[in-house]
């Protein structure tokens, strides 16, 4: 490798890049904030699904007996469960070990010596082998002989897909616009660069550089603008999950989020990659457009 | 080495810089081109070194069609020329030695090539003192004899030169003349655009005139006055 063609590039990038520095400063800020915004939402969206495939993988069918159940059709029915394919586990639980589990639930709250009666029927407790088949086991179980009723928590696995689904809409077009103006404002940056270096390049030009080479720098300073941006953002977004993740899972004790839905190790370096592309990718094309003409 | 064949420029706003124009000069050639503003000396030049493009005719420099050069060989062109302007265009932020270097190093030479080839040059133009200096602490004829220095520092076969004396005084320009017959000795083939008469008729070279757009004259030991005698350019 011949050091001083290496030395003249870099000497060139960053007299480029320290020529505007307050145009640089706005576009690494910009870069920033919309690296910031993505990466929450990359992170919103990675702890959602990861609530959802909990909920969905804790989801079980409580197949509800009629009171006036024989023991041969409890028997019945444990058998049919026990040779569904669909059926991962099936457990008879008499209404005595349902009151004592709504005690230990319930730590208390409801204080079941004061009950006359047991309350609960009988029931079984099924669980399906994927979360997808949950609708159509309970639907068969209802249809079994001394089943009285099927509860499971359809609707609020439901509600949580399709707040998934909006989340994910909304947060892509606000992303998508938020890349658009970074890639503007980078692409600006760059122009004034062109602009102020536009004797140097009609003399490249006239000596004989190949429009690649005129091209390198530019594109060097507009990834140089991302970068640094999705680095600040990157640290922005550290320190947050360092304070602001541990208080939130304090907060919501009850939601079932494991502490790190993502790696942070593969965010950060996706992030990296898109600002280093959309810098590219704005550099190149406003330069493009000055070669052109 | 230049060869122009029937060539015609119409510039995009409808003007004809050229006209029909055939003009051949060879290897080792030093020839002025003449005549007023407008008449189509600049754009002669742009032409070879494929700043502009013909609108008909074949041009060809050394071996390259040029007429025909997709725009991605345009630097491969412009490698084998020099080009020198009136406004010198050297970079102020630059030392002597960058602003020469700098032709090299655009090109991707290596880092050893350009230490050789940078004194050479400013020694041929006699800078070599002032390499470390910038274009705003010398004199005209100094930042021109620079620009001469990075249009030669790639060894090119050919250097055109559009008015390269225009904002030198008499001194400068003389010395700048001079520099050009020593480059042009050494072989390499010179074509001057200029309004300087007292350059022309000092230097006695081929002289082609244009006049708008056309070659009307091409002479090969020529006066910059059509017709002008020996007599008159000493009593003038």
């Amino acid at each position: 490798m011949d050091s001083g063609k290496v030395k003249f590039f870099l000497g060139e990038v960053l007299r480029n890049f320290s020529r505007n520095a307050g145009m640089q400063i706005t576009a690494i800020g910009t870069v920033a904030i919309t690296i910031v915004l993505l990466g929450l939402f990359l992170f919103i969206r990675a702890a959602l699904a990861d609530v959802g495939t909990r909920l969905l993988d804790q989801i079980e069918i409580s197949a509800y007996l009629r009171p006036d159940i024989t023991n041969a059709q409890v028997a019945a029915i444990g058998r049919y469960l026990a040779q569904d394919p669909r059926v991962a586990s099936a457990k008879y639980i008499p209404k005595r070990e349902g009151l004592a589990e709504l005690r230990t639930q319930t730590r208390g709250a409801i204080d079941t010596a004061l009950l006359t009666e047991n309350p609960l029927p009988d029931k079984f407790r099924i669980k399906a082998r994927v979360p997808e088949d949950v609708g159509a086991v309970a639907a068969t179980v209802r249809r079994l002989d001394g089943v009285s009723n099927v509860v499971y928590g359809q609707k609020i696995v439901q509600r949580l897909l399709q707040l998934g689904a909006v989340l994910r809409r909304v947060g892509i077009g606000v992303i998508v616009v938020f890349l658009a103006v970074a890639g503007i404002i980078i692409s600006n940056t760059i122009r004034l660069t062109v602009f102020a270096r536009r004797r140097e390049i009609a003399i490249m030009q006239l000596v004989g550089a190949t429009n690649t080479y005129i091209r390198l720098p530019f594109i060097c300073e507009g990834m140089l603008d991302g970068v640094l941006g999705a680095l600040v953002a990157i640290g922005l977004l550290a320190i947050a999950r360092a304070t602001l993740w541990p208080r939130l899972l304090e907060a919501l004790p009850w939601v079932a989020m494991s502490a790190a839905p993502v790696d942070p190790r593969i965010l950060a370096a996706g992030l990296l990659l898109v600002g280093a592309a959309v810098g590219i990718l704005a550099s190149w094309i406003s330069v493009g457009r000055h070669l052109r003409t | 080495m230049i060869s122009l064949h029937g060539v015609s420029l119409v510039y995009p706003n409808g003007v004809r810089a050229l006209d029909n124009v055939s003009l051949d000069i060879a290897k080792g050639d030093f020839v002025f081109l003449v005549g007023h503003s407008g008449t189509g000396k600049s754009s002669l030049l742009r032409l070879l070194y494929r700043e502009a493009k013909a609108t008909t005719g074949t041009i060809v420099v050394d071996g390259i069609r040029v007429d025909r050069l997709r725009r991605n060989r345009v630097p491969a062109l412009r490698r084998h020329l020099g080009v020198v302007f009136q406004d010198f265009k050297l970079l102020s932020d630059k030392t002597v030695w960058e602003n020469v270097a700098f032709a090299m190093q655009v090109t991707g030479a290596h880092t050893r090539d350009v230490m050789r080839q940078v004194p050479r040059s400013l020694d041929l133009v006699g800078l070599s003192h002032k390499s470390r200096m910038y274009p705003t602490e010398l004199s005209g004829g100094e930042q021109q004899r620079t620009a001469i220095a990075r249009a030669l520092v790639n060894n090119p076969k050919i250097l055109l030169c559009d008015e390269p004396t225009g904002n030198l005084d008499p001194v400068n320009t003389t010395e700048i003349t001079a520099l050009l017959q020593r480059i042009n000795l050494k072989g390499t083939t010179v074509v001057v655009a200029t309004h300087n008469q007292a350059v022309v008729d000092r230097m006695r070279r081929r002289v082609v005139r244009l006049e708008d757009g056309r070659i009307t004259t091409d002479e090969e030991r020529g006066y910059y006055y059509l017709g002008l005698g020996q007599g008159q350019v000493l009593s003038g």
